[in-house]
């Protein structure tokens, strides 16, 4: 087997030998990256990650908004946190609680947090 | 109506646990299932397969779906002629967080659990709530072992 160009090996310049070689010439080098694959990897940064109510991902619209995007309504569509820390899309939350002013998932009385994406 | 896309998703993690429990549509309609439930073990009903019918409102998941035996049950909480289910989530406790299988996974446990002190059937609350347990245990068995076993 060969080594590849640029890549010493047993039997090459040790690192104290290459220092005197290089006053004469450049060093060579040891190794050279031909190539390089970054991985990155996310995640929503939240504990609920689907809506209890319709079942599509609190990031994504709600299920009926999805049915129709082109719709205004749509573009109203964004995440109620209540205080017990859950979250639901605001057009899915607010049908229910026209039936029961509770949270869908503990069951207490629901207590709007906050409103948005 | 938010309800097509759920329903679809929850009728495919039904059919991931066939042998507890099936739900299928009824001619293809999304409102009207029919399906399934294995009668759970240590209880009068095991070995029988009961046969149940659930009708869904447009507003599912915001109502609960109304649910009822189509195979005759000899137990407290539910109706032996009409098949209909006494059982808080069914009715005032729904949330829509309930699921499909989270009401039949319910539905199997009242059926080892009755509640005898709010009868839909009376002759099977009193036998439990007088503590006679083998009186109500054998009626059970024997409605099962005619209605729910050995046939199709």
């Amino acid at each position: 087997m060969n080594a590849p160009e640029g890549l010493e090996l047993e039997g090459g310049p040790k690192p104290g030998e290459l220092a005197m070689e290089s006053g004469s010439q450049a060093p060579k080098k040891r190794f050279e990256v031909k190539q390089w694959n970054a991985v990155a990897a996310w995640s929503w940064d939240l504990r609920v990650d689907n809506c209890a109510i319709c079942r599509n991902h609190i990031m994504d619209l709600c299920l009926e908004c999805q049915a129709d995007p082109q719709n205004a309504r749509a573009s109203e569509c964004v995440v109620a946190w209540g205080v017990c820390n859950h979250a639901f899309h605001s057009h899915c939350i607010n049908k229910w609680l026209e039936t029961r002013n509770v949270c869908p998932l503990d069951n207490r009385p629901w207590q709007k947090l906050k409103e948005g994406r | 109506m938010i309800l097509q896309k759920r329903l679809l998703t929850e009728l495919r993690e039904l059919r991931e646990d066939p042998e507890i429990f099936s739900l299928e549509p009824e001619d293809g309609n999304l409102l009207r299932l029919r399906g399934y439930l294995q009668g759970p073990k240590a209880s009068p009903y095991e070995g029988g397969r009961l046969a149940l019918e659930l009708v869904l409102s447009p507003s599912y998941p915001l109502v609960p779906p109304s649910v009822r035996f189509r195979t005759p049950v000899f137990h407290p909480n539910v109706n032996f002629r009409t098949g209909e289910i006494c059982l808080d989530i069914l009715q005032s406790a729904w949330s829509p967080a309930w699921s499909l299988a989270s009401c039949l996974r319910a539905i199997q446990l009242l059926l080892t659990e009755p509640e005898p002190s709010s009868p839909l059937n009376c002759d099977a609350g009193n036998l439990l709530r007088c503590g006679d347990k083998r009186g109500f245990w054998s009626m059970a068995r024997m409605y099962t072992q005619l209605h729910a076993m050995g046939r199709e």
